[in-house]
């Protein structure tokens, strides 16, 4: 996969765009899709819609665990680190203080697991993401601008084994869509 | 496709969905946009359009900017030429410069690095702690909370680099292995703030970024040519997914969750500079949380001193409405107490706990050569923020504006007093002395706010101000499937148990 | 204008009657319960400890342990309920009703603090022997806050202000039951506010007398800060208890979301006692001023150094680890075994707190420490029973009752 482009299966046509009116149509619509039983679809909106995800079947993050162990490393870093520093690698006395001082240790244990959950949160979130992705069919869409704005878009891929250029197109338009195309790749 | 615009950049409502309910009637299925109890205006006056919002906030980085921000601009830079001077003569002279003396080793350096700090916990409160709390009302003004938040830090990291005297080895700090085989002393409380503040910086630097990419998004799809390569690339291609929104969602709760701790032991490690040591006025245990209120307290202020001129010239009084103030006076009004209360708390224990040097430097504050140092301050912080109990106030710009100046000033005077006058009378009364800033000293600390301004000059120059996606969250129409809440249905049984006799229920209650 | 087809389904009727605490409900037998307990443990106690001098001092220090651990539930009760008016909250007025029941103890556990002060003053506190005064010049310069009659005066005060604050905050929201005047949320709005502040001032300076002052040489400015976020910290573990039973009886006013937010409460004031805990010990460890170490070296010497490790652990650690994952802190069982847990925590941390000034060497358990304890919370279960069976389990024409039933967490 390159870096800055979408991990998508060779063919000419992407699948199909439809544009609701609002997020509470987008949400009706994307209940029907997922009990409809499509899998490589997916909703666009210039906001989290609240409850979308639910609508839409999606399984919860796995992004908390990432943080967890990243912020354990961060912790066991700082830890080891000072504790190594002050016992062996550089003690020094001071004020006649254990050279391993562990209530002086936890300000900077406790700052480097922040720092690394939030490394994990950021680049987890990034990697499972797939960001940065430049370029994508979708954004070959002029209407599609319209999905950081005020546009409400539900895309469904060709390659999802339910797809049907004329079905699926249809589908869309009795579920409310406003306008539906098909995206060439 | 546009709302409409007039001269002032005031959103207009044409076209599109409107507000679930007109401001003064309670609708409990969209109780953000008026409350049963108050008939308040909406969070989001003129019932706009999503798209209206995306315009407000979005124009002013289309067009070329206004004198006025070229005034603004130009001056900062100008300080900040007059920082850079100064650091420059600083780093060729070194530290006689400045006006300290044995005893006073720290004076405005350390001022201002506190001061700043502060300032900046105010807008991870802001984005982090008022996002766990659901406060609504925080999507109008976190996107510019935060920016200050990056820029107060950058601020503040200035002044521990520039005071330690030898600058070239300042790289000693940071454990790095190196031709000496020397590691930094982990059980300083300055090291501790070398990480801590660090940290801060980049972990608000994330979280900040992490909120931007949606807009930038946003910026994206409306710009060509440069802008538009600039912002694509910056916004690393997002497409409003919704499998990418849950992702995104669950990482800015975590951000959220772990800035707030970050906040909280940030500034409780600043202050431990001064608590772990011996030194009366400095060593007590109310100090962590007691620095942490008074940060929210001055970052407070110096958000609403933004926010009062940055709606104006932007013409973003619908978004960041007068609610917002009220809000944001209350919460000064508080933090501003806690501060008192700390006050309070250690002149009785000063007393209380019998020590002749305790008691000796409290009464040396309030009556001794910077009586003038500790007067500012309490009027500024404890008195003036009292007038926030009253609504006329809180709904004054005028006032809302002063008393943010004021509540910073006092604060700056805080961290002066704690520091300077615990130092120039300590233990020996032989080593007594006084301290007065040099020419130095102020142009130094007037540069930094140069710098301040510059970067928020910047920011609303090139980014969006307001956080648009969290913004449009909050509109009535933004809800796909609002939740139905059952009807209480007052029956005529009443009261179930026998001690409490008749409970006359009406049927059909005033819900 | 979108038609949204399922705005159109009918809500959900819920009867008020039902929103009382039913006639069959095992609930209803805390006050008895709670007598009796009180009966027992209070009675045992004191026929077992005025038996002789020795145990005497042990019977007052025990009762101070329990007289604090209850009443720091009701002083979390009540701060709860002020932070909720002056905040002007929505999601938490479906379980204001538990925080307004354990306030209404407040003045209940005045009485627990009357045969302290009338009989246990000289056993508790060493600066009411006047040879030893006089002997002292540290407590002769205390001596102007540090008396008998001013110390009293004080208490007198602090019970009066949170009396106050709980009989009317409580009696203008049965009030408002009634009449669903809109009037009376401002009302308590604006006693809410001063009535932090005071609350604020009456606790420290409750946690400066009656457990600070037990070592009088010793001080810590942040004493009656950490003292608070204990209390808040237990409340909010009571409170997990009580809604979760109010979950199953009212299942469709109280959901995940409110429990949710209650042990993300009890959560966050968990870690904040942590951070004031570790504040005042490292602080005073770094400095490591002799008139500060006093009480910290107390408490690491012999017997009492495990005890320390295992508060530190126990209060701190393995509950911090314990409700991090949302899944817990959204689940009945696991909130209720964190609670419950607190709760025992939160008993130790008083006892952490008093018994090292009588048993200095290290740790003597007593049966009277079970037995005052037991007392103690019979007293609060009978009060809080009571209010608990006296008045609906919601406030029913509150307001923001709608908006608080259909809050949804992120």
């Amino acid at each position: 996969m390159g870096l800055l482009r979408p991990s998508l299966p060779p063919g000419k046509s992407f699948g199909a765009l439809a544009e609701f009116a609002d997020p509470a149509e987008l949400y009706h619509a994307c209940e029907a899709v997922r009990d409809a039983g499509y899998t490589k679809w997916d909703a666009h909106t210039p906001f989290p819609v609240h409850g979308l995800d639910r609508a839409m079947g999606l399984k919860p993050s796995r992004l908390p665990w990432v943080v967890l162990v990243m912020a354990l490393g961060g912790a066991l870093a700082g830890i080891g680190l000072q504790g190594w520093v002050s016992t062996t690698a550089y003690p020094l006395v001071i004020s006649g203080k254990p050279f391993f001082s562990w209530p002086a240790f936890v300000p900077v244990t406790f700052e480097l697991s922040i720092l690394g959950g939030a490394l994990g949160a950021v680049f987890g979130m990034f990697a499972m993401n797939q960001l940065p992705t430049l370029y994508h069919p979708l954004f070959g869409k002029t209407s599609f601008e319209r999905a950081s704005d005020d546009g409400f878009f539900l895309s469904i891929e060709s390659w999802d084994p339910k797809f049907d250029p004329d079905r699926t197109v249809e589908l869309l338009r009795q579920l409310g869509a406003k306008e539906v195309e098909l995206v060439h790749s | 496709m546009s709302g409409t615009q007039n001269e002032s950049g005031a959103i207009g409502a044409k076209g599109g969905q409107t507000a679930g309910s007109s401001a003064g009637l309670a609708d409990p299925n969209h109780p953000e946009n008026s409350d049963p109890v108050d008939h308040r205006a909406p969070l989001i006056l003129g019932a706009p359009t999503f798209h209206a919002i995306t315009e407000v906030v979005a124009r002013p980085l289309e067009r070329k900017p206004t004198r006025g921000w070229w005034i603004c601009f130009l001056t900062s830079v100008a300080m900040v030429g007059v920082l850079g001077v100064s650091i420059a003569w600083l780093f060729w002279e070194g530290i006689g410069v400045w006006g300290l003396n044995n005893p006073v080793g720290w004076a405005f350096d350390i001022t201002n690095f506190v001061f700043w700090v502060g300032i900046g916990h105010a807008g991870t409160l802001i984005s982090a702690i008022l996002f766990l709390f659901r406060q609504k009302w925080r999507t109008s003004i976190n996107r510019s909370a935060e920016a200050m938040t990056l820029f107060a830090v950058m601020c503040a990291l200035i002044f521990p680099g520039i005071h330690i005297g030898r600058p070239w080895v300042a790289y000693w700090m940071f454990p790095i292995p190196n031709q000496m085989a020397m590691w930094p002393q982990f059980r300083s409380p300055l090291m501790w703030d070398v990480f801590a503040v660090s940290i801060y910086g980049s972990v608000s630097a994330l979280f900040w970024f992490v909120g931007l990419v949606p807009d930038l998004a946003t910026i994206r799809d409306r710009s060509t040519g440069l802008r538009r390569k600039i912002f694509g690339a910056l916004a690393l291609g997002w497409r409003g997914s919704m499998r990418h929104w849950q992702h995104y969602e669950k990482a800015y709760l975590i951000l959220a969750g772990l800035a707030t701790p970050l906040v909280l032991s940030v500034h409780s490690i600043v202050s431990m500079d001064f608590a772990t040591s011996q030194l009366p006025g400095w060593h007590t245990t109310i100090f962590p949380p007691y620095f942490v209120a008074g940060a929210i307290f001055s970052g407070f202020a110096m958000v609403v001193t933004l926010m009062v001129i940055t709606r104006k010239a932007f013409g973003l009084e619908e978004i960041i409405t007068m609610k917002h103030f009220d809000y944001m006076a209350k919460i000064m009004l508080v933090t501003g107490m806690m501060v008192g209360y700390a006050y309070g708390l250690e002149f009785f224990i000063a007393w209380f706990s019998g020590s002749a040097y305790e008691l000796f430097t409290f009464k040396n504050r309030a009556f001794g050569p910077y009586a003038w140092a500790y007067w500012t301050m309490v009027s500024c912080n404890v008195l003036s923020p009292q007038l926030f109990w009253f609504k006329k106030v809180r709904g004054s710009l005028v006032w809302l504006f002063v008393l943010s100046i004021f509540v910073n000033i006092g604060m700056w005077f805080e961290r002066f007093v704690i520091i300077v006058t615990s130092l120039h009378r300590d233990f020996l009364p032989s080593s007594w002395f006084y301290f007065r800033p040099t020419l130095f000293d102020v142009s130094t600390m007037i540069g930094s706010f140069g710098l301040f301004f510059m970067m928020f000059c910047l920011f609303v120059r090139f980014l969006p101000v307001v956080a648009t996606a969290e913004v449009k969250t909050v509109l009535p129409q933004a809800a796909a499937h609002p939740p139905q809440a059952p009807v209480i249905q007052f029956d005529e049984q009443g009261g179930r148990d026998a001690t409490d006799g008749r409970f006359g229920l009406a049927p059909g209650g005033a819900a | 204008m979108t038609d949204h087809a399922h705005s159109s389904s009918p809500r959900p009727v819920v009867l008020a009657s039902s929103l009382w605490l039913p006639r069959d409900h095992s609930w209803r037998r805390f006050p008895s319960v709670g007598l009796v307990l009180a009966a027992l443990g209070l009675g045992a106690s004191l026929v077992g400890g005025l038996a002789s001098p020795a145990i005497r001092s042990q019977l007052w220090h025990s009762w101070l342990v329990g007289a604090l651990f209850v009443l720091s539930i009701g002083l979390g009760g009540l701060f709860f309920v002020l932070v909720h008016h002056s905040t002007q909250a929505g999601w938490s007025v479906v379980v204001r009703r538990i925080g307004e029941n354990a306030m209404a103890t407040l003045p209940w556990m005045a009485l627990l603090f009357v045969p302290l002060l009338v009989f246990g003053m000289g056993d508790l506190f060493h600066w009411t022997h006047a040879d030893a005064v006089a002997k002292d010049p540290l407590l002769q310069h205390k001596q102007a806050y540090l008396n008998s009659t001013f110390f009293l005066i004080r208490t007198v005060a602090y019970f009066a202000i949170w009396t106050f604050l709980a009989l009317r905050l409580g009696a203008l929201s049965r009030l408002q039951d009634k009449t669903g005047d809109h009037n009376l949320t401002r009302r308590m709005r604006r006693l809410s506010a001063p009535g932090l502040i005071l609350f604020a001032l009456s606790v420290t300076f409750f946690a400066f007398d009656w457990v600070m002052s037990l070592d009088p040489h010793w001080y810590s400015t942040i004493f009656g800060v950490y003292f608070f976020a204990g209390s808040v910290m237990a409340f909010f573990a009571f409170m997990t208890l009580i809604a979760l039973g109010q979950q199953v009886l009212l299942p469709r006013l109280v959901n995940e979301e409110h429990l949710h937010d209650i042990t993300k409460l009890m959560f966050a004031f968990l870690v904040f006692w942590a951070y004031m805990a570790f504040s005042q010990f490292m602080l005073i460890w770094y400095a490591n001023l002799p008139e500060e170490t006093g009480f910290f070296a107390q408490r690491l010497a012999g017997s009492w150094r495990p005890m320390s490790i295992a508060l530190a652990l126990g209060h701190f650690v393995v509950p911090f680890f314990f409700l991090l994952p949302r899944t817990i802190k959204r689940s009945p069982k696991a909130s209720t075994i964190a609670a419950l847990w607190l709760l025992a925590m939160h008993a130790l941390d008083m006892y952490w707190l008093v018994m090292p000034s009588l048993h200095v060497g290290g740790i003597t358990f007593s049966w009277l420490d079970a037995a005052a304890l037991i007392g103690c919370i019979g007293v609060f279960l009978a009060v809080f029973g009571g209010s608990l069976r006296r008045q609906a389990l919601v406030p029913l024409r509150d307001p923001r009752l709608p908006e608080s039933i259909t809050f949804e967490n992120v």
